[in-house]
C-alpha cells in the first residue's frame, strides 16, 4: 500500500515533468532581422523616452518586475522573486533572485539595485529632460521625488520607500526605464550621476558601458540611423527562456512598402508595425503572417475644451457622441483593426469597465441638440496635418469623416488644422482649441496614466488648459485611488472616477486602436503585447 | 594652370561667405519657438534654458554669428539633438556609403548614357533615335522613388533577383573598416560578401543614375551630332581614315566637352538623389540620414549636412572647370 502510494506520488511527478518539458521546442540557431519604425535614441535605459529604445533595451536588460508575455497589466517577478507590501503602503521589500550575473560578469544583488535606485532619485538635472517617465512617475527628483530611498537589508533583499503611498507603484517599475543596469558598467559608462552632458555619457551613446543588462540578449553594437545588434546571452539565468536566436538585428526601416517588400523578400524576418492600409497585403501572401496583439493600448478621441460655447454644454458633447458613425471610421480607417471605445481607457487597462458610451444615432443626437438650447452650432475643429499616430493613422480622412457627421446634425464646423510640433501640441495644451484630434498609447496600464496622467488630472491644483474640465470630485477621487492601501479601495475609487467621466462626456472617445506587427511565416514563438513588451528569446526561426 | 585653379578658389570665398549667413540665417527663421520646434513634446523649461545657451540664441546678432563662424572654422559642427551623437563622426561613418552608391549611378549613367547617346547620334532620326530619346525623356520625368519601388517591386519582390534593402547582407554581420564595402569585403578575402555588396549596389544606382544617365546620353547625342558635321572630320574622313579612328579620335575628343560639364553637374545633383534613393533603399548614407534629422526635427544635422553637401559641391565644380581646362586648353588663357 505505501509502495502503491509512492509510485502514485512518483507517477504524478514524472507527469508534472512531462507537462513541464512538452512546452513547445524551437529550434535554436540564425539570426532574427526585426524592422522598427525608426532607429533607438540611447542605448542607457534610464535615459529613455520613446517606443524604439525601449522596444531594444528590453531584451538586454531587466526590471525587478515586470509583465506576464501577452499583458499590459499583469505583474511577475523578474529579477525579483518576490516582493511584500508593508502595510501602510509605503515600504516595498524585494527578494532578488540569487546566482544572477550582468553581462559584464559582476554580480546582480542587492547593492546593484539600490546603486540603480539611488541613481533614478539624485539624476542630474541636466539629464532629467531624457529620463522623462523617472520624473513623471515619481513627481521629480531629490526631495521631489516619491521615492524616498533604496536600502540594502541583505545581499539578496532590497527595501524601497515611497513618501506617500501609490497604488500604482508596482505597475510602473515594469517600464525599461526602471531596469537594473550593472553598476560596474554604468560607472565606467560615466552614468553614474557624475557626469552631466549626456553625449559624454558613453553608456548612453553606445560606447563603453552602453546596456549591460541581466537579459537574455547581450549588446554589441550601435550603427547609429541604421540598426542595432544585440546577441544570445548564453548564459541566461532562466535556463527555460534562454533565447533560440543567436543574434537579432534591429534595423530602422522608415518607409511602410519596404517593410512589407523586406518581408516579402525575407530580408525582414519580423516588423514590429504595419500600417492599417497594409493589412490587406499582408494577409493575401500566404508566406507571411499578420500578427494581432490581441488588445488595444491606447485611445483615440475628439478632444473638448470646455472655456468654449457651445462644447461647455454637456447636452452637445453627448450630442456629438452620438452623431459619430464609429462603424464606419473603423472600417474605413483602421481596416478593422481597432474596436468602438467603452471607455477613455482600453479594456486591458486595470479597472476598466463598459461605460455604456453613446452609439451611432442621428436622431438622438438632434434630440439632444434640440434640449440643449444652444443656438449657435458653430465649432472650430482641428486635425494634425504632417502626422499619423497608431491611434490615428489617417489624421485627415478621420477628420474629414467626423465632420461629415456632425454637420449631418446640424453642427457648423470650422475647419483648421496645423503642423504637429509646429504648433499643434503646443496650442492644444495652452488650451487655445474648441475641439481637436487627439489620443493616447499608454505607457504602464495603470487607470491614472489614461484618465489622470493624459486625460483630466488637475495640473498644479486647478483644471488643465488643454481640456478646463472642472471636477472636484473626480481629481479627488483619482488621487485618493492612487494613495489607495489596499486593491479593493483602489478598485472602488477607480470605478467611482469612470462613472463621474461618463456622467459628463467630457470629451468623445472613438477608438482603441490596435496596430498589428507582421511577420514571415516561419516565424514562431512570438508573442504579441499591445504595450510593446515582447521577448524576443522566445522566437525561433522555423527554417532549414 | 596654377593661376587659373587660384583664380577659380578666389572666386569660391564670397559664395562661402553667402553660405555661411545663409545657414546662420536657418536656425534663427524657424517658425515658432526654435526651443518647441527643436525639442518637442517633452520639453522642460530647464532644457529650453540650456538650448538657448548652447545655442547663444540670447548674444546679440552679430555675436552669435561670429560665434558660428568660429565653431564651424574650428571643425564643430554641432551635435543631435535627438541623440547627441556628434555630426562630423557621425556624417564621416556614412559618407562611404554615399560615395559608394554616388559611384555606382555614375557607372551606370556613363556606362549606358554615352553608348546610347553615340548610337542615337550615329541613326538620327530612325527607330533606335526614337527609342533611346524616349525612353531618356521618361529617365528624366520619373521620381526617383517612384522608380526605386519599381526596381525593388519587379526585381526583389516578383523576380527574386536581387537584394531590396541595405548594403549588405544584415545576417552576414561583417565589421567594416573603411565603410567603403566593396573594398571592406575584398580586402577581408571575402568574395561572397564582395559579390553581395555589388547585388546591393544594383538596384539603387539604376534608380539613382537614371536621371544622369538621361541627360548625359542626350548630351552625348547632340554633341556628337554638332561635332560630326565640322569641317574637320569631314576632312578627317576625306583623308580617308578608318571610321573608328574618325570617332575616336576627332568626334568623341571634343564631344567630351560638354559632357564633361554635364557629368560634374550631375555627380553634385546624384548628392540630392541619394537623399530618396537612400531612404528607398534603407541605404546607411547621408542621404537616408538627413531625411531622418529633417523628420526629427534634427536642425544642428540638417544645418551641417547643407553646409557639408554645398562644400562637396563647390569642390566637384571646381574639379569639373579644372577638368574642363586641361581638355581644353582655350579656356584657360581666357
Amino acid at each position: 500500500m505505501k509502495n502503491l502510494r509512492i509510485g502514485a506520488i512518483l507517477g504524478a511527478l514524472l507527469m508534472v515533468a512531462a507537462a513541464c518539458s512538452s512546452t513547445p521546442v524551437g529550434k535554436a540557431g540564425g539570426t532574427l532581422i526585426v524592422a522598427l519604425p525608426g532607429d533607438i535614441v540611447r542605448t542607457d535605459a534610464a535615459l529613455m523616452d520613446d517606443s524604439n529604445t525601449s522596444y531594444v533595451i528590453q531584451q538586454v536588460v531587466e526590471t525587478l518586475v515586470g509583465l506576464e508575455p501577452g499583458s499590459t497589466s499583469k505583474v511577475i517577478p523578474v529579477l525579483a522573486e518576490s516582493y511584500v507590501m508593508s502595510a501602510d503602503g509605503l515600504t516595498y521589500t524585494f527578494k532578488l533572485r540569487s546566482g544572477i550575473k550582468f553581462h559584464d560578469g559582476t554580480e546582480f544583488n542587492a547593492d546593484a539595485v539600490v546603486f540603480n535606485y539611488e541613481r533614478f532619485i539624485g539624476l542630474p538635472t541636466e539629464l532629467r529632460d531624457y529620463a522623462f517617465y523617472i520624473g513623471d512617475i515619481f513627481g521629480g527628483y531629490g526631495s521631489e521625488s516619491n521615492l524616498e530611498s533604496a536600502t540594502k537589508i541583505d545581499d539578496l533583499t532590497v527595501a524601497i520607500k515611497l513618501r506617500k503611498a501609490s497604488s500604482n507603484f508596482l505597475l510602473t517599475q515594469t517600464l525599461q526605464v526602471f531596469a537594473i543596469q550593472s553598476p560596474t558598467a554604468l560607472v565606467l559608462g560615466k552614468a553614474d550621476n557624475t557626469e552631466t552632458d549626456v553625449a559624454k555619457i558613453t553608456a548612453a551613446t553606445g560606447g563603453a558601458g552602453a546596456m549591460v543588462g541581466t537579459g537574455p540578449f547581450k549588446f554589441v553594437k550601435w550603427t547609429v540611423g541604421d540598426s542595432v545588434e544585440v546577441e544570445k546571452n548564453a548564459e541566461y539565468w532562466d535556463k527555460a527562456k534562454v533565447a533560440y536566436v543567436d543574434a537579432i538585428i534591429f534595423k530602422a526601416v522608415a518607409e511602410e512598402a519596404q517593410r512589407v517588400n523586406g518581408l516579402a523578400t525575407g530580408e525582414i524576418d519580423l516588423a514590429q508595425t504595419i500600417a492599417p492600409a497594409t493589412i490587406a497585403a499582408i494577409a493575401a501572401n500566404p508566406d507571411l503572417q499578420l500578427i494581432d496583439r490581441g488588445s488595444s493600448f491606447n485611445t483615440f478621441q475628439i478632444s473638448m475644451n470646455h472655456t468654449y460655447a457651445p462644447i461647455s454644454n454637456p447636452k452637445i458633447r453627448e450630442a456629438i457622441a452620438y452623431a459619430i458613425d464609429y462603424d464606419f471610421l473603423i472600417e474605413t480607417f483602421y481596416a478593422g483593426a481597432a474596436v468602438r471605445a467603452t471607455n477613455w481607457m482600453p479594456a486591458g487597462v486595470a479597472y476598466a469597465k463598459d461605460l455604456n458610451l453613446p452609439g451611432y444615432d442621428v436622431e438622438k443626437a438632434k434630440q439632444l441638440i434640440e434640449e440643449s438650447g444652444e443656438t449657435d452650432l458653430t465649432i472650430d475643429f482641428w486635425y494634425p496635418n504632417d502626422v499619423s499616430r497608431p491611434y490615428m493613422p489617417d489624421p485627415k480622412g478621420l477628420f474629414e469623416a467626423i465632420t461629415a457627421n456632425l454637420e449631418a446634425v446640424g453642427f457648423t464646423i470650422n475647419p483648421n488644422s496645423d503642423g504637429w510640433r509646429e504648433g499643434y501640441l503646443d496650442d492644444e495644451n495652452q488650451g487655445k482649441y474648441e475641439m481637436w484630434l487627439l489620443g493616447w498609447t499608454g505607457d504602464w496600464a495603470g487607470p491614472d496614466n489614461f484618465l489622470k496622467t493624459a486625460f483630466f488630472g488637475y495640473k498644479n491644483g486647478a483644471p488643465s488648459k488643454e481640456f478646463a474640465y472642472k471636477n472636484d470630485a473626480l481629481d479627488k477621487a483619482m488621487n485618493d485611488a492612487l494613495a489607495a492601501g489596499t486593491e479593493a479601495e483602489a478598485k472602488t475609487l477607480w470605478e467611482t472616477a469612470q462613472d463621474l467621466i461618463r456622467a459628463d462626456m467630457p470629451t468623445v472617445p472613438v477608438a482603441n486602436s490596435k496596430p498589428q506587427a507582421a511577420a514571415t511565416i516561419d516565424l514562431k514563438g512570438f508573442i504579441g503585447s499591445a504595450a510593446l513588451n515582447e521577448p524576443l528569446n522566445l522566437v525561433w526561426l522555423d527554417r532549414p | 594652370m596654377g593661376r587659373y585653379i587660384v583664380r577659380r578658389l578666389i572666386a569660391a570665398i564670397p559664395v562661402l561667405i553667402g553660405l555661411s549667413i545663409l545657414l546662420f540665417a536657418y536656425i534663427r527663421i524657424l517658425p515658432g519657438d526654435p526651443c518647441v520646434a527643436i525639442l518637442g513634446q517633452h520639453r522642460t523649461p530647464e532644457a529650453c534654458a540650456a538650448l538657448r545657451e548652447n545655442l547663444g540664441l540670447d548674444l546679440p546678432l552679430w555675436e552669435q554669428y561670429i560665434r558660428y563662424l568660429t565653431n564651424t572654422l574650428s571643425g564643430d559642427l554641432g551635435a543631435s539633438v535627438i541623440n547627441s551623437q556628434p555630426f562630423l563622426a557621425e556624417f564621416l561613418t556614412r559618407f562611404p556609403g554615399t560615395v559608394e552608391l554616388t559611384i555606382g549611378a555614375l557607372v551606370f549613367a556613363l556606362g549606358a548614357g554615352i553608348p546610347l547617346g553615340r548610337i542615337a547620334a550615329r541613326k538620327v532620326g530612325g527607330r533606335v533615335d526614337g527609342l533611346i530619346t524616349g525612353v531618356s525623356l521618361f529617365g528624366v520625368s520619373i521620381p526617383v522613388f517612384v522608380l526605386g519601388l519599381a526596381l525593388v517591386a519587379v526585381f526583389g519582390v516578383i523576380l527574386e533577383w536581387l537584394p531590396t534593402q541595405g548594403r549588405i547582407d544584415a545576417r552576414a554581420r561583417f565589421d567594416a573598416t573603411s565603410g567603403l564595402l566593396l573594398i571592406d569585403t575584398l580586402f577581408a578575402g571575402r568574395l561572397d560578401l564582395f559579390v553581395d555588396v555589388v547585388r546591393h549596389l544594383i538596384l539603387p544606382s539604376i534608380a539613382l543614375g537614371s536621371i544622369p544617365l538621361a541627360i548625359i546620353a542626350r548630351i552625348t547625342r547632340a554633341s556628337v551630332i554638332e561635332v560630326v558635321n565640322e569641317d574637320y572630320v569631314r576632312t578627317a574622313r576625306s583623308k580617308g581614315l578608318k571610321e573608328k579612328t574618325v570617332d575616336n579620335r576627332h568626334v568623341m575628343r571634343n564631344a567630351w566637352l560638354p559632357v564633361t560639364t554635364v557629368v560634374g553637374l550631375q555627380a553634385g545633383g546624384l548628392l540630392g538623389g541619394a537623399v530618396l534613393t537612400e531612404t528607398v533603399f534603407v541605404w546607411n548614407g547621408v542621404g537616408r540620414w538627413v531625411v531622418d534629422a529633417i523628420q526629427n526635427r534634427d536642425y544642428p544635422i540638417v544645418q551641417s549636412t547643407i553646409l557639408v553637401f554645398a562644400l562637396i559641391f563647390l569642390v566637384v565644380n571646381l574639379l569639373v572647370d579644372i577638368g574642363y581646362a586641361l581638355l581644353n586648353p582655350k579656356i584657360r588663357y581666357q
